[in-house]
C-alpha cells in the first residue's frame, strides 16, 4: 500500500494551514504533527516580526489561535535563560528550533520525597521538534549558550494556559 | 572577493558585508559619501584575520558587527571612530592583549566580546565611562578587577559562562546595574555589600558552587529575578559555631552601647571613639544587644513569596541568642516573618 505523501511547508503560513487542517480531527497523531513541523525549514525573514528578545527573560509571542484546538507561540530566549521545570497540564507539547539551540532536561513525576531525578538531557538543533506530554514527564528548557539567542516555536494542543512548576531541590509544586 | 556597494540596501545608512566568506576588506571601491553616511556596519561571519586600517573611514559609523571571524587582534584605526557606540566582536580569538591603547577613550555604549579568549577584564574596558552594557561571556575570565567599580554608567552585565571565583564588594558601587549574569562559574560566596545594588532586576547566579546568601539579599527591593540552582544549596538547618569568646575590650564596648551609657570625645582616647563606633546590631529584635568582633554565623533558611526556602547567613551577638521570630534555634522548618518577601517583589526565583 502507497503512502500518500505529505506536502512540504516551504512557508511559515503554509505550515499554518496545513496544522489547521490536522488539528479539524480531535484525534491527533504525534507522529504526524512532529514531522510536518520539523520538515518546515526555518526562515527567519517570516518569523522575525514575532522574534522579541526581553534583556531580562525569554518571551512567548503568539503566532496563530489555532480556532481555539491549538496554539503557536514562539519564544525567545536570549543568553543564559531558562524556564522552572515544569508540566504540561495534560497538554500535547511540541518544540521546534527555529534558531540557536536549547538545552531540554527531562525529569521524572516526583515521588512524595526527596530530590526531583533527570531523567535525560539532550540538546536541540536547529529545525529538530521535541515532543513531551505529562505521561512522559516534566521538563526544563533553557538557552545554554552565552554567546547567542535562541528563538523557538511551540505548539501546545490544547491551548496552554497554565501549568505548574517544581522546585528540583524540595519536591515542592505551584501553579502558574 | 571585491565588495560591491549593491551588496547592501541603498541610502539606509546601513552597509551589510555580514555571511561573505570574506578574506580581507578593501573598501576602496566604496564611494567616500558611501562611506561617510553609513551608520552600521556588519563584517560578522566571515575569515577577516584583521580589521583593515581604512576602518577609520566610515567616519560616523555607530554600530560595528565584526563577530565570528578569526580576529586576533583590533587594529588601532578604530579608536579613530569617534561616534561608534555599539562594538559586537563575538566569537573570535580576542583577549586582554588584543586592544589598541586608546581604547579606553571611545564613546563606546554598547560591547559585546562574549566567545573569546579573555582571561581578565582589560584596563581599557573599565575606563569607558559611557558603557551601558558589557558581555564577557563565555570567555576564561578568571576574577573582576576592582576598577569595575568606574563604569558608573553601566546597567548590564554578563559574564556567564568563565572562571569567576569571586564577587568584588565593589561591583556594588554601581548606581544603575538592573542586569547581572554570572552563571556557570566558581562563586562560592556572594558579598552583602550587593545589597546596596538598589536597581538590580535580575540577578543569574546558577551553576555556581554557593552554599547560602547573605541575608542582606533581601533588601534588594527592585529584583524580579532570580535564578540559584545548580548550587549546593544547604538545605537543611546548620548551624556553625564559629564562636570566640568576646575579649575585655567587646564586652566593655557592649555594656556602654546596650546600657546607652553617655560619652563624650574628651573622655576616650580616639581609637576607642572609633572602635565603639563599629558596633552592629544583633538582628535579633527580641535582643538590644550588639556585637563588635566576637559572633555567631547563623545559617537560616528564608521562604520566598511563600515558595521557596533559600538559606541566608547573618550574625548573632551569642550563641544564646535566637534568630528573629524563632524559638527553637534548631527548627529547619521556619518562616521569617518579618524579612519575608511579598510575591509582588520577587516574581521569579529559579531554584528548582
Amino acid at each position: 500500500m502507497e503512502h500518500t505523501e505529505v506536502a512540504k511547508p516551504e512557508t511559515l503560513d503554509d505550515l499554518i494551514k496545513m496544522l489547521h487542517e490536522i488539528f479539524k480531527s480531535d484525534n491527533i497523531n504525534v507522529e504526524e504533527v512532529q514531522t510536518l513541523m520539523e520538515s518546515y525549514e526555518s526562515k527567519p525573514q517570516e518569523w522575525k516580526k514575532f522574534a522579541i528578545f526581553d534583556q531580562y527573560r525569554y518571551t512567548r509571542n503568539l503566532v496563530d489561535e489555532g480556532n481555539g484546538k491549538f496554539n503557536l507561540i514562539i519564544l525567545c530566549w536570549g543568553e543564559g535563560h531558562g524556564s522552572s521545570i515544569h508540566d504540561h497540564t495534560d497538554s500535547h507539547c511540541f518544540m521546534k528550533m527555529l534558531q540557536g539551540q536549547l538545552k531540554e532536561t527531562q525529569f521524572e513525576w516526583p515521588k512524595s520525597q526527596g530530590d526531583m531525578v533527570q531523567k535525560s538531557q539532550r540538546i536541540l538543533l536547529e529545525n529538530k521538534v521535541a515532543y513531551i506530554n505529562d505521561s512522559i514527564g516534566l521538563h526544563r528548557v533553557e538557552n545554554a549558550s552565552h554567546t547567542e539567542g535562541a528563538v523557538s516555536l511551540h505548539l501546545y494542543s490544547p491551548p496552554f494556559q497554565t501549568c505548574q512548576t517544581f522546585d528540583q531541590r524540595t519536591v515542592s509544586r505551584h501553579s502558574h | 572577493m571585491e565588495i560591491h556597494e549593491a551588496a547592501a540596501g541603498p541610502g539606509d545608512g546601513v552597509l551589510d558585508f555580514s555571511h561573505l566568506n570574506l578574506n580581507t576588506l578593501s573598501v576602496d571601491s566604496i564611494r567616500e559619501e558611501r562611506k561617510r553616511d553609513t551608520k552600521q556596519l556588519y563584517l560578522n561571519h566571515n575569515r577577516l584575520a584583521s580589521l583593515p586600517s581604512s576602518i577609520c573611514f566610515f567616519s560616523n559609523l555607530e554600530l560595528l558587527d565584526i563577530s565570528n571571524n578569526g580576529l586576533t587582534a583590533i587594529c588601532e584605526d578604530i579608536v579613530g571612530l569617534r561616534k561608534l557606540k555599539t562594538l559586537i566582536a563575538k566569537n573570535n580569538r580576542l583577549d586582554e592583549f588584543s586592544l589598541p591603547k586608546e581604547f579606553g577613550s571611545m564613546q563606546l555604549e554598547v560591547l559585546n566580546f562574549s566567545g573569546n579568549r579573555f582571561e581578565e577584564i582589560p584596563l581599557q574596558f573599565v575606563k569607558l565611562q559611557r558603557l551601558q552594557s558589557l558581555s564577557l561571556g563565555g570567555n576564561r575570565l578568571k576574577s573582576i578587577p576592582a576598577e569595575i567599580e568606574n563604569l558608573t554608567s553601566l546597567e548590564l552585565l554578563y559574564l556567564g559562562g568563565n572562571l569567576i571565583t569571586a564577587i568584588p564588594p565593589e561591583l556594588a558601587n554601581l548606581p544603575y546595574l538592573s542586569y547581572l549574569v554570572l552563571c556557570d562559574n566558581r562563586i562560592q560566596s556572594v558579598p552583602p555589600q550587593l545589597t546596596r545594588l538598589h536597581s538590580l532586576r535580575s540577578l543569574s547566579l546558577h551553576n555556581n558552587l554557593l552554599t547560602y546568601l547573605p541575608r542582606e539579599i533581601l533588601s534588594l527591593v527592585h529584583l524580579q529575578e532570580l535564578s540559584l540552582r545548580g548550587n549546593p544549596l544547604v538545605v537543611r538547618f546548620v548551624k556553625e559555631m564559629t564562636y570566640d569568646p568576646p575579649s575585655l575590650l567587646e564586652l566593655a564596648g557592649r555594656t556602654i552601647k546596650s546600657r546607652n551609657i553617655p560619652y563624650y570625645p574628651c573622655d576616650l582616647p580616639a581609637h576607642l571613639l572609633h572602635y565603639l563606633d563599629l558596633a552592629s546590631k544583633c538582628p535579633n529584635p527580641k535582643c538590644a544587644g550588639v556585637y563588635f568582633d566576637s559572633c555567631v554565623r547563623h545559617i537560616k533558611f528564608v521562604d520566598f513569596c511563600g515558595k521557596y526556602r533559600l538559606p541566608l547567613m547573618h550574625y548573632l551577638c551569642s550563641p544564646e541568642c535566637t534568630s528573629p521570630c524563632s524559638s527553637n534555634p534548631q527548627s529547619d522548618a521556619e518562616s521569617e516573618d518579618e524579612s519575608s518577601v511579598p510575591a509582588d517583589r520577587l516574581q521569579r526565583v529559579l531554584l528548582g
